[in-house]
């Protein structure tokens, strides 16, 4: 094997040495000595962390020395049963693709261990969540480096739980109502979850009936070749088409991808999910694991196209109510984008807004995957774990100032109104902060960056990535390209107008509450991963730079060779084989501008300035002037219309509907079968009465009765034999003289 | 009667004065006794020596004999300190009080 | 090997010398009938053609050693420590002298049974003091050389045993603690 590709398992060696170092040490070494034991606790995961982007890093050159080719590195044989042709290797892919994830992951997730070694300070459950970060680590690069879809349902898997972990992190928590809501918060996410999951699971069994195969090489080179020859496969006792298997599995995708990625109509739990800690909302709930689904979705490109182009062509059945099921991926990514970007004008937690803005993020990705743009929605994906993840710990620095500006408060109050002080406070409700700007300088700065950047402002990296996102929608033709452009326009107007609000709310204007007056800046410890994020969100652009006009297009395949500008696209090109696909001739991409669409950027870059203008100096200029002021847009449509019931809707159909068909199966189907009857009947009462046995005849006698009597024994020899060490010098010389005499009679007879 | 006695006689000699010795040692409690025991163990195994250096014709009897006589020296040089320092803490030389290894 | 007469008249003596050193409630006694066993034992050293075993016999054993007994009997004062045989239990005399008479009775019958050949006997050797020591110094260095460190290891541990002075010290701060 050529290059250090061998180093691949050490990806995922090094974060569960983390999750063991944690589990087993860091209790001790925390309670031994708090400060010492947070530091080796804390910086212990954080080195795992790094290691395994300096492990990702190796893999980078390794691949750059390798010409750019997948290379699969297999561990061990997981499922192997040779008479069923079921054969599934646990093996890590390294591919340009999953090594960009691998970065993010590493890269976003060390810095965000460092500034959770600061925000969690104090916290009784430190090591605990370092082990669970190491863990959704672990989880995460499972899931971005294997190389079937078995191994990446095992990461996913493993992402949800560690997500579930860490939205309920602090699960004894209860508000006012004495409800325990950070643990509902992590339930409900859990259980939301299953329903995509479930639709995962039915993807793979349709894949693996009809490939007979998960691995992603086989399962891609499979559907191309039978797409090519127009064959058909057995599915059910009937012949069906590739496109119409494609297209159920692609659909089947896009729930799952709903679910972890939080589309509609499943988005409900992630704003939720930020009753976590801050450095879990930037890690999990906007960097890294809510970008499975965009993940997936670019990494089974193949799969789409073949499905959009089965529909192009009219093959039976290779359509979803006439649509192709990529469509459809790319209107509900649209269709997300902007409910989101509405509910979050109406939010008042700084979290809650993050939160939807990031919803809002993914659907734009997830629409660009639906498009064909998968470098796009690749380099919005990178861009935004920088400027969200960014966004989230300053919030959480925000946050962290506000509860130190009200203990500060608490300390200073006399003891005479110490009771009147009980009064609830919440340090992430926007409308009790203001004027931060002056309080906290650094984390005001770096804030600014990171919205600029989501807002889409020029020369920030969200404006790059979103651009080009954009740019696909209107270069291509088609009611559902057109659609999708005027809807994600729609959507970064928002999204630059709630952040202007925000911005507005926290960092502008009069303090609102005692703590905002007194609110500090955060320890370095916190600021300066903010610091290296907020020149990430700066930089990030330079990733994938564009070319200004068409002139620039013969330089672009220029310099194609050298790789040195779109870099991302050239780098992407080689996990992304639908290129491939094109000259084949078998599938037409849609058009990818490669070159900046100023058109497109104007009008992009003009909303996102008139929307920040709007919120900042219109809406919000001189309100909201104290905590309980009403805000200004409470009376528009937009307001009503951001506070339907969606949740309800959700809770009241979707998730009946799917415990109904649950039920269902458990008690009619399981019942037609005797399934459960043979279970309790049979193997159940056949085991319990084996167990009872061993429990109560076995063990009672046989077991313990060797055990205990061996024991029983020794002490009644030792009895015995004690009496004989008298302790008397004498009787020990009888018996030297009794030995003595036995050997002098043995040598006198035995002759 | 022969004019000469035979070696077997002197190991017989030997012979009984050791199992003296060994009674001594066994049923005496005064430890010097029970030394003193130790001593006549000590001399027979001496007679069967010299008596068997004489029947061979053979010095190295004679050596070895010097040698226990030695050694012997030694040990009741040092065993004697021994009784005095437990007479010393225990007041008495009865081998029976000195029982701490009693199991 | 000597005259059956002067050895039988020897044996006599040395038996029943042991048999009163066995038998002697006073320690006193024992220490006496002891220097008597030794001397008979010497004078069979020289009917057995021994002369300087003898010499050293009754020297170091008679001389030395038992006056060392005395010495230390009379300085414990303990010539009367109870009497011979008390605190014994049956079972402890009847094995050991079950033992001893076994020991004594096997070897006899041994002996009887399998008698040695009453002239066989080797010719007088030089048993100088002179080829003694050129015996010790050629064959017996070595061993000669370990006796050395063992009296002196010996003398060393007499001397520490010996030291009344630290053990009052140690007894006084074991009061003190």
């Amino acid at each position: 094997m050529e290059g250090a590709f061998g180093f691949a398992p050490l990806l995922l060696v090094f974060p569960a040495v983390g999750v063991l170092f944690n589990t087993f040490a860091g209790r001790r070494l925390v309670q031994a000595d708090r400060k010492t034991g947070e530091m080796y606790s804390g910086w212990f995961a954080s080195l795992m962390a790094f290691s395994a982007f300096l492990v990702a890093v190796v893999l980078l050159f390794s691949l750059r020395g390798h010409d750019f080719h997948a290379e699969v590195v297999t561990l061990f044989d997981w499922f192997n049963v040779p008479s069923a042709n079921f054969h599934i290797p646990w093996a890590i892919q390294v591919d340009t693709l999953s090594v960009t994830m691998m970065l993010v992951v590493t890269g976003v997730g060390t810095l965000i261990h460092i500034y959770a070694i600061g925000y969690m300070h104090g916290d009784p459950g430190f090591h605990r969540f370092f082990a669970y970060l190491n863990l959704f680590l672990f989880f995460m690069l499972i899931l971005v480096s294997g190389s079937t879809y078995l191994m990446l349902f095992v990461g996913w898997e493993g992402v949800g739980l560690c997500s579930y972990l860490l939205i309920g992190f602090w699960f004894d928590r209860q508000n006012e109502e004495g409800k325990a809501m950070n643990a509902d918060a992590g339930r409900k996410a859990f259980v939301v979850n299953r329903v995509g999951d479930f639709a995962m699971v039915l993807a793979m069994i349709l894949l693996f009936w009809t490939f007979k195969s998960l691995d992603f090489g086989t399962i891609f080179s499979g559907a191309v070749e039978l797409f090519e020859a127009g064959h058909g496969v057995e599915l059910f006792g009937m012949e069906m088409s590739v496109g119409a298997v494609l297209t159920a599995v692609t659909f089947l995708f896009l729930l799952g991808a709903a679910g972890k990625s939080a589309q509609i109509p499943f988005y409900v739990w992630l704003p939720d999910a930020m009753a976590g800690p801050t450095p879990v909302s930037a890690l999990i709930h906007a960097a890294t694991m809510v970008t499975a689904g965009v993940y997936l979705m670019v990494r089974s490109n193949v799969l789409l196209e073949i499905a959009r182009e089965s529909t192009r062509l009219g093959v039976e059945g290779a359509n979803v109510l006439g649509l192709a099921s990529p469509d459809w991926i790319a209107l509900t990514g649209a269709a997300t984008a902007v409910l989101a970007g509405l509910i979050a004008f109406t939010q008042f937690d700084i979290k809650k807004v993050l939160a939807y803005s990031t919803v809002s993020q993914l659907g734009f990705m997830v629409a660009a995957a639906g498009m064909g743009a998968y470098v796009a929605a690749m380099f919005h994906l990178i861009t935004h774990a920088f400027f969200k993840a960014l966004l989230f710990l300053s919030s959480g620095s925000v946050i962290h100032g506000m509860e130190h500006g009200h203990h500060h408060l608490h300390e200073h109050s006399h003891g005479h109104d110490a009771h009147h002080e009980e009064e609830k406070f919440d340090p992430q409700d926007m409308r009790t902060m203001g004027g931060l700007r002056s309080k906290m300088p650094t984390t005001f700065a770096v804030y600014m960056v990171g919205s600029l950047a989501l807002a889409g402002i020029f020369p920030l990296a969200g404006f790059w990535s979103k651009d080009e996102i954009l740019a696909h929608a209107s270069a291509n033709h088609g009611t559902v390209f057109t659609v999708v452009y005027w809807m994600l326009t729609i959507a970064a107007f928002c999204t630059a107008f709630y952040m202007g609000r925000q911005i507005k709310m926290v960092f502008f204007g009069a303090p609102r509450h005692e703590a905002a007056k007194h609110a500090s800046e955060s320890p370095p410890l916190m600021t300066t991963p903010l610091i290296v994020l907020a020149a990430l969100a700066v930089l990030g652009g330079l990733l994938n730079f564009p070319f200004f006009g068409e002139s620039a297009f013969e330089t672009a395949e220029e310099t194609h060779n050298f790789g040195i500008f779109l870099g991302l696209e050239h780098w992407l090109e080689h996990s992304i084989p639908t290129f491939e696909l094109t000259t084949e001739g078998i599938v037409q991409m849609p058009h990818t501008p490669t070159w900046l669409q100023l058109s497109v950027a104007g009008i992009s870059t003009v909303l996102a300035l008139a929307a920040l203008g709007a919120s900042i100096f219109v809406v919000y200029r001189n309100r909201p002037q104290t905590a309980d002021e009403r805000d200004p847009l409470q009376s528009t449509p937009i307001w009503w219309f951001a506070i339907l019931p969606f949740e309800w809707f959700y809770m009241h159909t979707v998730v009946p509907a799917f415990k109904g068909s649950a039920r269902w199966l458990a008690e009619v189907l399981d019942g037609a079968f005797w399934h459960d009857f043979v279970h309790n009947n049979v193997v159940r009462d056949l085991f319990v009465g084996f167990a009872k046995f061993s429990a109560t005849v076995l063990d009672a006698n046989g077991v313990d009765g060797l055990v205990n009597g061996s024991g029983r024994f020794v002490r009644y020899v030792g009895s015995v034999v004690r009496k004989t060490q008298t302790g008397y010098a004498r009787n020990y010389a009888l018996g030297v003289f009794l030995g003595t005499v036995l050997l002098l009679a043995y040598f006198i007879f035995a002759n | 009667m022969p004019d000469t006695v035979s070696i077997d006689w002197y190991v017989a000699l030997s012979i009984i004065l050791f199992t003296i010795g060994a009674m001594g040692v066994l049923l005496r409690r005064n430890a010097i006794v029970v030394f003193m025991s130790v001593e006549m163990m000590l001399n027979s195994a001496n007679l069967a020596f010299v008596a068997f250096s004489r029947y061979l014709g053979d010095l190295d009897g004679q050596v070895l004999t010097f040698f226990v006589i030695t050694v012997a020296a030694a040990e009741v040089a040092v065993g004697l300190a021994l009784i005095v320092t437990i007479f010393r803490t225990k007041q008495s030389i009865n081998i029976d009080d000195i029982n701490t290894m009693k199991g | 090997m000597g005259n059956p007469i002067v050895f039988f008249i020897l044996a006599l003596i040395a038996i029943a010398s042991a048999l009163g050193m066995l038998a002697s409630r006073n320690a006193i006694y024992s220490a006496l009938f002891l220097v008597l066993n030794f001397v008979t034992i010497a004078v069979l050293y020289l009917v057995l053609n021994a002369p300087f075993m003898a010499v050293v016999q009754v020297t170091v054993y008679a001389g030395a050693i038992m006056v060392l007994f005395l010495f230390v009997i009379m300085l414990l004062g303990a010539e009367r420590s109870g009497s011979r045989t008390e605190g014994l239990r049956d079972w402890e005399w009847i094995l050991a002298g079950f033992l001893g008479a076994v020991l004594i009775i096997v070897f006899l019958t041994n002996l009887v049974m399998n008698p040695s050949a009453v002239g066989d006997t080797a010719p007088f050797i030089d048993t100088s003091p002179a080829a003694l020591g050129l015996r010790l110094f050629e064959a017996y260095v070595f061993p000669f050389e370990l006796t050395g460190v063992l009296l002196l290891a010996a003398m060393i541990g007499v001397v520490v045993l010996g030291r009344r002075k630290k053990m009052a010290q140690l007894e006084k701060g074991g009061n003190d603690a």
